[in-house]
């Protein structure tokens, strides 16, 4: 104990790290009526780390080339001990991120915590997302299984809808007329290196955008309906009188982390397969489609708003316009009050808007 | 001094379920990246006899390491680990000298394995070799 009483103390005398412990931790104050959908951000940032590490373990064994990508995935699987663990964990987790990132949209949303002055956070947040299953495509091709190498045909032949640019986009994104080697190699670029680093970076903006403007407290029934937050200088929420970030929100934060690993490690020892499908072990073939290819469950929904309308570029305006509708949000909805249960209209919308991807994404899956 | 003890009993569990959870992480990892086992490494190594020159030398691998078999000037062969004892180098075999020269630093080894020169501490190890009915057996 005196040991590690010395060596911190070396430490305190040269960076004064007590001051940071204070500054960022035990005097970092959340309001009182903080609840646990504010820890999925925390558990995000987990996941994240799992996915880097559990992803700079596949590098040892996977081999990005189309004659040994597939016979490299199933060595990880069935010789290298744990690579099933570690292989799992990847995909598997892929899925759990994706899921817990909708949920930490959806409580900022109905929580209004992406109005001003947040919507910085909110903008970077949903870039994020996209960004995610960005990378969660890009991922999918490299088993170099029929289900990578179709569901990838599938989803860069619908960038060829775009007008006059369409097929050039889509023979640049492929590397070549089909999906082929090259797709593999630019996918497997973009995967390990490209997007890791961006997402990495746009964390970090993500978080400073955080620490600027101070947590938001939840909204309550009795808010005031008219903002306290007037005029154009900057403004921190300090939340005087609120709890201590280390150590009690931080028992909640490894409260979620540790249902999200439960449910991973679930997934990953009781129903391992379930992202998987059958062509997921049979190694790609461009001479033969396998039937009814359908993308990661994420993607459905856009996958049915394709096949819904006659033209593919009504389809993608459509959901161009959505998105663009989601991301610019807090520049839309200005109005001052956040709670729920007082907005009606975008209790409606919000609800309306969710109930439709879960419907869509049925219908993509069932069709 | 009570709450002191129920401290000193919450510390210890914690320390205790981060040490499980750590080691439940660190078994799979290493066993991960742990160098997988190759073949038998029991197992002997043959070539056939045609395949090695006179005065010539033939490189394999034996057991997971560089390992030379050379025919010496009076017929009979010699097997030796090619990895050179001074800082693990390749040797190679000098045909008109008839001796192992170590290309990093000069080490230089006759074809029985001797140090002739150089800052090799040790002769390369010799390895077990027969021939019978035209074939090489090593180990």
């Amino acid at each position: 104990m005196t040991l590690v009483r010395k060596l911190y103390d070396w430490v305190e005398v040269r960076l004064g790290i007590s001051e940071v412990i204070e500054k960022e931790m035990t005097g970092y104050l959340l309001p009182r009526t903080i609840n646990n959908w504010y820890s999925l951000g925390s558990v995000l940032l987990f996941a994240f780390t799992l996915q880097v590490i559990s992803g700079i373990l596949l590098l040892i064994y996977y081999v990005p080339d189309a004659d040994k990508a597939f016979k490299s995935v199933s060595v990880i699987m069935n010789e290298i001990p744990f690579g099933w663990l570690i292989r799992l964990c990847h995909a598997v987790g892929s899925n759990l991120m994706v899921a817990t990132l909708f949920l930490h949209m959806f409580s900022v949303l109905f929580m209004g915590s992406y109005k001003k002055p947040r919507e910085l956070q909110w903008v970077s947040g949903f870039t994020l997302l996209n960004l995610v299953m960005g990378i969660s495509l890009t991922g999918y091709l490299l088993p170099w299984s029929q289900l990578s190498f179709w569901a990838t045909t599938v989803a860069t032949n619908s960038v060829g809808a775009i007008p006059v640019i369409g097929e050039y986009l889509v023979e640049f994104v492929r590397g070549g007329k089909l999906v082929g080697p090259p797709t593999l190699g630019r996918f497997f670029a973009v995967h390990v290196a490209v997007l890791p680093l961006v997402i990495a970076g746009l964390i970090g903006a993500h978080l400073f955008f955080l620490k600027r403007t101070g947590i938001s407290a939840p909204p309550t029934r009795n808010d005031p309906a008219t903002t306290t937050r007037q005029g154009s200088s900057y403004h921190y929420d300090k939340h005087e009188g609120g709890i201590p970030f280390f150590p009690n929100f931080f028992l909640h934060d490894m409260t979620s982390v540790s249902i999200y690993m439960a449910c991973l490690l679930g997934v990953v020892f009781f129903s391992p397969y379930l992202f998987f499908t059958p062509d997921s072990f049979v190694p790609a073939n461009p001479f033969q489609t396998p039937a009814h290819i359908k993308p990661e469950w994420y993607f459905l929904a856009n996958y049915q708003i394709l096949k819904i309308f006659p033209s593919e570029i009504i389809g993608l305006t459509v959901q161009g316009a959505g998105m663009t509708f989601i991301a610019l949000l807090p520049f839309v909805d200005r109005g001052d009050g956040r709670y729920p249960l007082k907005r009606p209209l975008f209790m409606v919308c919000s609800l309306g808007g969710i109930a439709m991807f879960i419907a869509l994404s049925i219908w993509g899956h069932l069709s | 001094m009570e709450q002191d003890g129920r401290r000193l009993f919450l510390m210890t569990c914690i320390g205790g379920v981060a040490a499980v959870t750590a080691g439940a992480v660190a078994y799979p990892v290493i066993s991960y990246l742990a160098p997988r086992k190759g073949k038998d490494n029991s197992a002997s190594v043959t070539i056939p006899e045609k395949e090695l020159p006179p005065d010539g030398a033939k490189f394999f691998q034996y057991h997971g390491k560089a390992a030379v078999i050379v025919r010496k000037k009076d017929g009979s062969v010699t097997a030796l680990s090619a990895v050179c004892t001074h800082l693990g180098c390749i040797v190679q075999w000098e045909a008109k000298k008839g001796e192992f020269i170590c290309p990093c630093h000069g080490g230089q080894f006759s074809a029985e394995g001797k140090v002739l020169g150089g800052p090799p501490p040790k002769p390369l190890e010799q390895l077990k070799a027969t021939v019978a009915n035209g074939v090489i057996t090593i180990g």
